[in-house]
């Protein structure tokens, strides 16, 4: 006799890419393509596992099931030894992925000392970078100095030559210049005017020390001075 | 006599269904409504049910997981349950069934007695739940419990399968059986 029974269905879309959630529809728009993306990467990942449940569940059909009628603690005891089976297949697995992990670690440890060395290498270099940079810039600082330095002595020699040469053109210096050689004149005159009295008066000045100091002191030329 | 496959159709895409049998309609009702409640990614969609077999005319989609739903105060759902497991192909039972036990809390009105319960969860090596079904805050955390188990039997967490889940919830439940 079976029953018929009643049966009844309850849904609801949970899922956000469904239709009737209205909180989709309000401004949410620039959020929908990342949403689309979450969603197909989690059916991928669903649609991998359910088809590896088929495929298992196919490999299993594969194996014979024994047909006899056999007592029902024999079951007990099959069922017991498929179960530990199952337990020892996944604990095989677990330490299978534990000497991977361990290998994989290894081989990141390795990655990450590098990584670290190279970083370092890189500081380094940066530093040393750096100091040739001062040291240029020092060298620069030193030429620009000392060019300075050249021009202010160049402009002071200009500066001087012009002083000189404003000096000597100025006219304080021409009027003495020439009182100067007025003077001259006059007392050359004036030398002539002894000289010859004294040769005139034809007196032997060889022979009177003062009197021929006072002749040669006469000779001599006053420009020369 | 219509048995029940796991995986006789394809599965929806992004969807898990639950099948709750029991002869509470109101508890289940209830449960029902707490589960499609409680937070989850994929679509959720509950069928309800008083016993196996289902009507054939229905067009329903890959059943993920079956509760059945067992009530301590009434021999009547136990004798029920029990009937309705002849209807389930053996595949099932490879982590696509749970017992549900209710009632557990108010001690004096069970009429079946907690080990027998657990006598059959153990015969049909499937994990056995107890709660509470009418106070709200333990149906509300079932629910979510339920959800997950739903989400992982449908296979839509990668890297764990039902198979794989059975295994693990027993072995928290091992010491019991072993005291009968």
């Amino acid at each position: 006799m079976e029953t018929q029974s009643e049966e009844q269905a309850v849904t609801k879309p949970a899922d956000s890419g469904g239709e009737g959630g209205p909180p989709q529809v309000a401004g949410a728009q620039a959020v929908r393509p990342e949403d689309r993306m979450t969603l197909l990467l989690r059916l991928r990942a669903q649609t991998k596992q359910q088809l590896l449940e088929y495929k298992s569940m196919v490999d299993a059909h594969e194996e014979k099931t024994p047909e006899q009628i056999m007592q029902e603690k024999q079951i007990e005891a099959k069922i017991e030894e498929l179960e530990n089976e199952v337990e020892e297949a996944k604990t095989a697995f677990e330490i299978k992925k534990l000497a991977l992990d361990s290998v994989l670690m290894n081989n990141m440890k390795q990655i990450l000392n590098l990584n670290k060395l190279i970083m370092k290498s890189q500081q380094e270099t940066w530093d040393l970078e750096e100091k040739l940079l001062d040291v240029r810039k020092k060298r620069l600082q030193l030429k620009q100095a000392s060019e300075r330095k050249l021009s202010e002595i160049q402009t002071e020699k200009n500066k001087q030559k012009d002083d000189l040469d404003s000096m000597e053109n100025s006219d304080k210096i021409k009027t003495i210049q020439q009182k100067l050689e007025t003077e001259i004149q006059i007392t050359t005159v004036i030398q002539h005017v002894f000289q010859n009295l004294i040769l005139g008066s034809k007196v032997n000045w060889a022979e009177d020390p003062a009197l021929k100091e006072t002749v040669l002191q006469l000779e001599k030329n006053l420009t020369m001075i | 006599m219509s048995v029940l496959r796991p995986l006789d159709r394809l599965p929806g895409l992004n969807t898990a269904t639950i099948l709750l049998v029991g002869t509470e309609d109101a508890l289940l009702q209830q449960l029902a409504d707490s589960m499609l409640k409680a937070d989850c990614t994929s679509e959720l969609k509950v069928h309800l049910a008083r016993s196996l077999p289902l009507p054939c005319s229905v067009n329903r989609p890959r059943i993920d997981l079956i509760v059945f739903v067992v009530n301590l105060h009434s021999k009547h759902s136990l004798q029920s349950v029990e009937e309705s497991l002849c209807h389930l192909d053996a595949a099932f039972f490879l982590g696509k069934v749970a017992f549900l036990a209710t009632g557990a809390g108010r001690d004096s009105h069970c009429s079946i007695h907690r080990n027998t319960v657990v006598k059959l969860a153990h015969t049909y090596r499937s994990p056995l739940l107890f709660c509470d079904l009418e106070i709200e805050d333990f149906r509300a955390a079932m629910a979510q419990r339920l959800v997950r188990l739903l989400q992982i039997c449908a296979g839509h967490v990668p890297g764990v399968s039902a198979l794989n889940l059975l295994s693990l919830l027993r072995g928290s439940e091992n010491p019991s059986p072993e005291d009968l």
